[in-house]
C-alpha cells in the first residue's frame, strides 16, 4: 500500500482519494491559490471534454477576479497528459484576460523525498564529522573540506589548509590554516607541532612572529619552549595558542 | 635500457647545471654510457660547464623538428669517449618543444645509453613540464637558505603530482662554517623540512668557481666537493657510501682561539 503525506497524516492513496472525491461532488473544478500561482483540483471521474466545460464556465465565472492576471497553474487530482494540460490551458487563455506564464509540478510525495535526502545530507557533512588526509601538503598545495579536517603529516609553509569546521594536524604545522570557512569562529586548529604561518578561525586572524624560522643554534632552545600539542582558538576577539591539557578540552 | 633522471629545483642557481655535469661526468668515469641533455631553451648553460660550446653544431630543438639526426647533435665529451651532450637552442625559447616531443626523443636515446640526465630550468612553467616529460626518477637540488627550500618543496609536490618515481634530495653549497654558529640551516634540517631522501651533500668550494670558468667538472678529484659527487654518483649506482665528514680541520691556532672565546 503506498502511503502518502496529507496534512501532515500518513494516509494511504484510497483514503485521500476518497476524501477527495466527496469534497469534490458538487464541485468538478476547484480553483485554489498557492503561494506560487494558483492549483487547479480537477475531479478524476469526469470525462476530459466535460471537465474542460467544467473549467471554462468556473474561470469565466471568476473573470472579475483573475482580470488580466499572469499566474503560474499547477494540476491536482487528475493525471493530465501534456496535451490535455494545454488544452486546459488554451480554454482559460482563449476565454479570460488571464495568460497562463507556466505550469507548476505538484508533487507532495516528491517533496518529501526531497526533503529526507537533504536532511540526510546535511547531517551527513556537519562539523560533527570529519574527513581524513594522510600524507604531506607541500608548499602550494590547497586542501579544502565541506566538514572538519584531520591531516595525517606536516603541513609545509606555503600550504593551505581549509575546512568549514575544525583542523587538527597530527604533524608540523607550518603553512597556513583557514577553520570554520564559513563564518563560524567557534572553531579550532590543533596541531602536534604548532608553528603556522597564518591561522584564521571564522573572521579573526593571526599571523606568526616576524622573526624568521629558528637556525640551528637557536633551534634547541626555542623547540624545548615550545614542545607539545597546541591548540588555537579564538579568545576575546584574538588568536588564542595554548599547550593541549586535560582541563582545556573539558572546558572547550 | 637506460635509467631517465631530471635534475630539478624549483629556485634559480642553486646548482643544477653544476650538478649534472659533475653526476654525468662521474657516472662516466664509472664506465658508465651517458647523455646529458639540456632542456633549458633560450638560456643554455650546459655546453659552457663541460667546456664544449665551440664544438656545437645542432641542438636539441633542431632533433625536435626534423631538422638534423639526433646523432648529429650529440656531442662527445674531450675526455670521456661515453659521455654525450645534448646542447640547447640559444636562439629559440621554450615554447619552441613540448612534453610530447621530448618523451619521443629519449624513447628514441634509451638503447644506446646507461643513463639519461636531463639539465631542468628553473621555474615550473612549459620548461619544467618538458624536463620531466620522460623521467622516471629525479635529484631535487637546494641550497640550506629558506626561499631554496621553499622552492623545492613546491617542487617535490609538483613531481609526487607528476608522479614521477624516485624523488632524491642533493642538499647544495653547505657552508659547515656558519652551520656551526647556528647561521646556517644543517642537512638535518633540510631533511626535516622537506621530507625525501637524501643522496648527496656538496659543500660550498671556490674550486667550483675556477672549473666552471675552465669547463672542466672537478668530480673524482681531491677537492672536497669532487669527492662529495663522486659519492652521489656512487649512490645513484646503488652502492651505500657513508656521507662525508664536511667539517674542515681547524688549524691549531683557530682551535686556541675558540678555546679564548668561550
Amino acid at each position: 500500500m503506498r502511503y502518502t503525506i496529507d496534512n501532515g497524516f500518513y494516509k494511504t492513496e484510497k483514503e485521500i482519494k476518497k476524501e477527495r472525491r466527496t469534497a469534490l461532488q458538487k464541485q468538478p473544478v476547484i480553483i485554489k491559490s498557492s503561494k506560487n500561482g494558483i492549483n487547479l483540483v480537477l475531479d478524476e471521474t469526469l470525462p476530459f471534454d466535460a471537465l474542460l466545460e467544467e473549467i471554462k464556465n468556473k474561470f469565466v465565472d471568476s473573470e472579475k477576479f483573475f482580470q488580466n492576471a499572469r499566474i503560474a497553474i499547477s494540476f491536482e487530482g487528475r493525471q493530465l497528459s501534456e496535451e490535455q494540460q494545454y488544452e486546459v490551458i488554451n480554454v482559460i487563455e482563449k476565454n479570460t484576460t488571464i495568460s497562463i506564464v507556466c505550469i507548476m509540478e505538484h508533487d507532495d510525495l516528491m517533496d518529501e523525498v526531497i526533503k529526507r535526502r537533504m536532511d540526510a545530507y546535511v547531517e551527513a557533512h556537519s562539523p560533527q564529522t570529519g574527513q581524513f588526509y594522510k600524507g604531506t601538503l607541500r608548499s602550494g598545495q590547497q586542501l579544502e573540506s565541506e566538514t572538519s579536517l584531520v591531516v595525517l603529516g606536516d603541513v609545509n609553509p606555503g600550504a593551505k589548509v581549509i575546512a568549514k569546521g575544525n583542523i587538527v594536524v597530527l604533524g608540523a604545522l607550518k603553512g597556513t590554516a583557514y577553520a570554520g570557512a564559513d563564518g563560524d569562529s567557534g572553531c579550532f586548529v590543533a596541531a602536534l607541532d604548532m608553528n603556522p604561518m597564518q591561522i584564521k578561525i571564522g573572521d579573526y586572524i593571526g599571523r606568526s612572529a616576524d622573526r624568521r624560522e629558528p637556525v640551528r643554534g637557536f633551534r634547541k632552545k626555542i623547540r624545548e619552549e615550545a614542545a607539545g600539542p597546541q591548540i588555537a582558538t579564538v579568545y576575546e576577539k584574538q588568536i588564542l595558542i595554548e599547550p593541549i591539557s586535560s582541563g582545556l578540552l573539558k572546558n572547550m | 635500457m637506460s635509467e631517465v633522471i631530471v635534475i630539478t629545483s624549483g629556485k634559480g642557481g642553486v646548482g643544477k647545471t653544476t650538478t649534472t655535469a659533475n653526476v654525468g661526468t662521474g657516472l662516466a668515469q664509472l664506465d658508465k654510457k651517458v647523455v646529458l641533455i639540456d632542456t633549458d631553451i633560450g638560456l643554455r648553460n650546459l655546453d659552457v660547464v663541460m667546456g664544449l660550446e665551440n664544438r656545437i653544431v645542432y641542438n636539441l630543438v633542431d632533433v625536435v623538428e626534423g631538422n638534423c639526426r639526433i646523432k648529429q647533435a650529440l656531442i662527445k665529451d674531450k675526455k670521456y669517449p661515453n659521455l654525450f651532450l645534448l646542447p640547447s637552442a640559444q636562439t629559440r625559447d621554450k615554447t619552441s618543444v613540448n612534453p610530447e616531443q621530448m618523451k619521443k626523443l629519449i624513447e628514441d636515446l634509451r638503447e644506446d645509453f646507461d643513463y639519461i640526465l636531463l639539465d631542468c630550468p628553473a621555474g615550473i612553467e612549459q620548461g619544467f613540464q618538458n624536463a620531466i616529460a620522460g623521467a622516471e626518477r629525479a635529484l631535487v637540488v637546494t641550497t640550506p637558505e629558506v626561499s631554496a627550500i621553499r622552492d623545492a618543496d613546491r617542487i617535490i609536490g609538483l613531481l609526487e603530482a607528476n608522479e614521477i618515481g624516485k624523488t632524491e634530495l642533493i642538499v647544495n653549497r653547505l657552508r659547515m662554517d656558519m652551520v656551526r654558529r647556528g647561521d646556517m640551516m644543517s642537512v638535518e634540517d633540510v631533511c626535516e623540512i622537506l621530507a625525501i631522501d637524501l643522496i648527496g651533500a656538496v659543500p660550498d668550494d671556490e674550486q667550483i668557481v675556477i672549473s666552471t670558468n675552465q669547463g672542466e667538472p672537478l668530480v673524482g678529484s681531491d677537492s672536497l666537493a669532487g669527492k662529495a659527487y663522486q659519492n652521489i654518483c656512487r649512490r645513484i649506482m646503488g652502492e651505500e657510501v657513508p656521507f662525508l665528514d664536511l667539517n674542515v680541520k681547524e688549524g691549531f691556532f683557530s682551535k686556541l682561539a675558540g678555546v679564548f672565546k668561550r
